[in-house]
């Protein structure tokens, strides 16, 4: 499954031709340089993301509450993801045609649409607004979420290995 | 026949397993994606040991507690990063040899591993004395604060060992 099914092929042509995109194609190191601080970023939210789950998962930081860790962790998961996204959109935007193509790409947008869509609800939920100490409800949110973002990262590194 | 790092390299350049890693259309990927998954999870952990050393986060918690609970995930994720690191090492050994970026990256992570060797041997053993106290000593804010340098590091000239050709 490609995203070229779903959008109109000018749409992809429109998104690289825009002066960011055209900026990007043209540097030598521009995209190198974006593309290595979104994968620092990837490392801080998946850490944060790890450390709150394990702990909901009854691992790691089991001597602290769920609702104090996830509440201090909780700015550096959002920073972190708006760094991604902000990284993210110029990478897309000097290879749109390209990524059009590319499934990997595909399943990264759809898993990254899961990932987010299960944090703002169901993960903000049990961690920051009404905190869960156990339970299977909150054990299974958190392997629903690892899974997610773990397999938006895998399909991410995957974008460059297959097409 | 002189034993130099060059013809180390060389030799097991053109060792059959190296070859074979090397060649293989499926080897390089897979270990590779272990090897970055690893990393955002060994490093994304370790930062938190790190920033609760620099008082940023989770600073009315011990951090000898939040240290001691973090650290078997930080050295699990290690193990891993580090034996995916070493087979991808193995799958171009002339290449990382010539790479300067590589280069760069093996020094950082010796820098980074006496780094935790200083931790644990000078600052730990004391932790009695601090770890449950409400500041912590400088000395172990600088080994928070050289660990995140050195792990980001790390990363931007992993990265950058990826981009040469």
């Amino acid at each position: 499954m490609e995203l070229i099914r779903f959008f109109p092929a000018s749409f992809f042509r429109l998104c690289e031709g825009t002066t960011l995109g055209q900026w990007i194609i043209h540097g030598q190191w521009y995209f190198a340089v974006i593309e290595t601080v979104h994968i620092m970023a990837v490392a801080i939210l998946l850490g944060s993301i790890a450390v709150v789950d394990l702990r909901l998962l009854g691992y790691g930081l089991r001597r602290q509450q769920v609702a104090c860790i996830a509440r201090q962790l909780a700015p550096w998961t959002l920073s972190s993801l708006a760094v991604m996204v902000l990284t993210g959109i110029p990478m897309f935007l000097s290879e749109a045609i390209k990524m059009g193509r590319n499934e990997s790409f595909f399943w990264k947008m759809l898993l990254l649409i899961g990932a987010l869509a299960v944090y703002f609800t169901l993960h903000w939920k049990i961690t920051i607004r009404q905190p869960a100490e156990e339970g299977g409800f909150a054990k299974l949110t958190a392997c629903l979420s690892l899974l997610l973002w773990f397999g938006v990262a895998l399909a991410g590194r995957a974008i460059a290995f297959f097409g | 026949m002189h034993l130099s790092l060059l013809s180390l390299c060389q030799w097991l350049n053109d060792s059959p397993f190296s070859t074979a890693l090397r060649e293989g259309d499926y080897p390089f990927p897979i270990i590779e994606t272990i090897h970055i998954l690893a990393v955002a999870f060994s490093v994304g952990v370790i930062m938190w040991v790190d920033l609760r050393l620099l008082d940023i986060v989770m600073r009315v918690e011990p951090a000898s507690d939040i240290i001691g609970q973090l650290e078997p995930w930080a050295i699990g994720g290690f193990i891993v990063m580090f034996l995916s690191g070493s087979l991808l090492f193995l799958a171009e050994p002339m290449k990382c040899y010539t790479t300067t970026a590589f280069r760069i990256k093996a020094v950082l992570l010796l820098l980074a591993g006496l780094n935790v060797w200083y931790f644990h041997g000078r600052i730990y053993r004391d932790f009695a004395d601090w770890g449950a106290g409400a500041v912590t000593p400088w000395r172990a804010k600088l080994v928070g604060l050289a660990s995140l340098l050195l792990w980001f590091g790390i990363i931007i000239a992993g990265r950058w060992t990826a981009y040469q050709q």
